[in-house]
């Protein structure tokens, strides 16, 4: 019953909703208000005569026309029709169960895939700096870490998040009060705890740092001796370094690099002693070493030299003698040409 | 966590028994006179450049950590910073900086002569007054005969640059007393150390105060890190009073616990340059304030007040 009610509540509020036209058909079909509340295959098809009805005033004529012409024999089809369906209540308890079974499929189904989708963006947009965001990111591609969001707090001169209580004895911040209470260490009990650790530790900086098994210097205090194991992870005893050089080169502000420069110089020197002896084409390559340096095909393209040769260069790991022996070398002077306008 | 006027002078009171390490709730007899520090430049105090040591004897205390985030802060201020990473074996303030990637050479290649000193030196891009630099790649040895006499030459070449001489130079020493320690301490004017409120690092602290103090150093400030006042309410950690009690040292900030400190530290962006800054971005900030003034605290947050609430608020207001 209770669809029946509502197909009624459907019908009435339809019948609110039907055009002029349509309200002047249903008179000429001779059918009552009753029997459309009664019937919803009947509204249907009032609605089918509407939507005619509502391109225009001619269609509209001619459709009645056309209806009107058998207006006896469809009515008492109709009734026939009628008669053979089963009981209108049923078909519609019936239609109400299922369509609400498949909207609650649907429904569910689509609550699913909008779930699995949120679920999936999450994991994928983990917040940044959390552990899942680093093993996403991973550390070798840490190369946009220093700048994953905009620098935002510009200001540190005016912070609205610290507001000190009105009677001092309370300060708010970032929107929990906090109790403020006073430090009570005076200078005298600073001195005395002072006194106290000058008794516990005494202590010299080392100056001399010593291997193990080293022998200590007769000029120096064995409290300032630091014993360094030699399987120490980082530091060491053993310097190549000159002390007076490595002070040079810390104060240096311009120019080349001590070291660069003296590479630079000593392969210079290498080139022109070659250069002046004729050598040069003349050197013994090791061919293990040259086959790391060789690029048949591209020496083939780029090659200037007579055809006859690249066979042989091909073949041999002894290939061209002058350029394998210039590969190392460019890659430090080209360095170091870099630096060199500087004086 | 603020920087407060100072208090007249109380007589000292023992807050709490040392067996029992329970504190007591303080009286407050006078009322605290303090002012917020916002709204103004802080004045620099001291010679330039200010060698400060960030050290702690114990690891993992937050000794990077506070390097990075005071130095950015002071470069923030508006102050030239170089932040020296002392710890040879381990390095980290890279990481926590985001300059990784940067680090092409380190003083043992200035040393060696492979660079100059301004091509190690790595400014930062988002405060160019903050420079980094590193004493050496992870996995290289560094002669140590003369680690710290190295640190003393890059103070002093550092001072005579041609832009001038940097503000503060901020050394982040390794943890523990070994070589590294004996390297980053060399050229150091003055020490802030580390801690956290519990008792095997307050051990470690003392010892290296001591050590400081037989170098000669002598101004040394305590900054008290990770710092729990619901665990300090209910009694199971040692309030600020009751270390600064312990190590009798000048307070320069109190750092409470943060989980943004992990994040922040993940991300390679100091905590200090968060908004909304945090609770802990705050307290680095307002230690560095004190730094630059070589101001100490004179109050301490105690513990979480509940919120007044308003008469609406029952509304929701």
């Amino acid at each position: 019953m209770a669809s029946i009610y509502t197909l009624q509540f459907n019908s009435l509020s339809f019948s609110h909703r039907l055009s002029s036209n349509l309200v002047k058909l249903r008179t000429e079909f001779d059918l009552c208000d009753g029997q459309l509340s009664f019937n919803r295959l009947s509204i249907a098809r009032n609605f089918e005569l509407r939507a005619v009805s509502s391109d225009g005033d001619h269609p509209v004529k001619t459709e009645n026309v056309a209806v009107a012409g058998h207006s006896k024999r469809p009515v008492a089809k109709f009734h026939e029709i009628v008669s053979s369906l089963p009981h209108v209540a049923f078909v519609m308890k019936k239609n109400a169960g299922s369509s609400f079974a498949i909207g609650l499929f649907f429904a569910t189904a689509f609550f699913v895939i909008v779930v699995g989708v949120y679920m999936s963006r999450k994991s994928r947009h983990s917040p940044p700096g959390s552990v899942a965001d680093l093993v996403r990111r991973g550390q070798l591609r840490s190369d946009r870490r220093g700048i994953s969001r905009p620098l935002k707090y510009e200001d540190p001169f005016n912070n609205p998040m610290v507001k000190v209580g009105k009677g001092n004895s309370t300060v708010e911040m970032c929107g929990k009060v906090y109790r403020l209470a006073p430090v009570t260490l005076t200078e005298q009990e600073q001195a005395t705890h002072q006194k106290r650790r000058s008794r516990a530790y005494q202590w010299k900086r080392p100056t001399m740092f010593l291997k193990e098994g080293d022998s200590i210097p007769p000029d120096v205090d064995p409290d300032t001796i630091r014993w360094i194991p030699s399987n120490h992870p980082f530091a060491t005893i053993a310097s190549d370094i000159d002390e007076d050089l490595a002070q040079d080169n810390m104060y240096q502000k311009h120019g080349v690099p001590f070291r660069i420069q003296a590479e630079h110089e000593a392969l210079q020197r290498k080139l022109e002693m070659l250069q002046s002896e004729q050598k040069l084409n003349k050197v013994v390559i090791d061919s293990s070493n040259a086959k790391d340096f060789e690029r048949p095909f591209k020496f083939n393209q780029n090659s200037h030299e007579p055809a006859e040769q690249n066979p042989f260069n091909i073949q041999s790991g002894n290939s061209r003698p002058p350029k394998s022996d210039q590969a190392p070398n460019t890659v430090g002077s080209k360095s170091s040409s870099e630096e060199l306008p500087k004086p | 966590m603020l920087s407060f006027i100072q208090s007249p002078t109380t007589p000292f009171k023992p807050l709490f028994n040392f067996k029992t390490l329970k504190p007591t709730k303080p009286h407050f007899s006078k009322p605290i006179q303090s002012v917020l520090q916002w709204n103004r430049k802080p004045q620099l105090a001291g010679e330039t450049p200010r060698v400060v040591v960030i050290t702690s004897g114990k690891g993992g205390v937050g000794k990077t950590t506070t390097t990075a985030n005071v130095g950015l802060s002071l470069a923030r201020f508006g102050f030239s910073v170089v932040a020296i990473d002392a710890d040879v074996g381990l390095r980290n303030l890279d990481l926590l900086l985001g300059l990784e990637n940067r680090v092409n050479y380190t003083v043992v290649e200035v040393l060696n002569g492979d660079c100059r000193l301004d091509q190690a030196l790595v400014r930062d891009k988002r405060w160019s007054n903050f420079e980094l630099l590193c004493i050496s790649k992870p996995r290289s040895k560094l002669p140590l005969g003369f680690g710290g006499k190295a640190l003393v030459w890059l103070v002093e070449a550092l001072k005579s640059r041609e832009e001038g001489s940097p503000d503060f130079i901020i050394i982040d020493c390794p943890a523990g007393i070994d070589a590294g320690f004996i390297t980053a301490i060399t050229p150091a004017n003055e020490a802030v150390l580390v801690t956290t409120p519990d008792i095997t690092s307050l051990r470690d602290a003392d010892r290296v105060t001591g050590l400081l103090e037989c170098d000669g150093i002598r101004d040394i400030k305590m900054m008290v890190n990770r710092v729990r006042t619901d665990m300090i309410k209910g009694e199971d950690m040692m309030s600020v009073l009751d270390v600064q009690e312990m190590l009798g040292l000048a307070l320069l900030g109190v750092i409470p616990e943060d989980s943004e400190v992990i994040r922040s530290t993940n991300r390679g962006y100091p905590l200090v340059l968060n908004k909304p800054p945090t609770l802990a971005g705050l307290a680095f900030e307002q230690a560095a304030w004190r730094l630059v003034e070589q101001d100490s605290m004179k109050a301490v947050m105690m513990e979480e007040e509940p919120k007044k609430r308003g008469f609406f608020s029952f509304f929701g207001g």
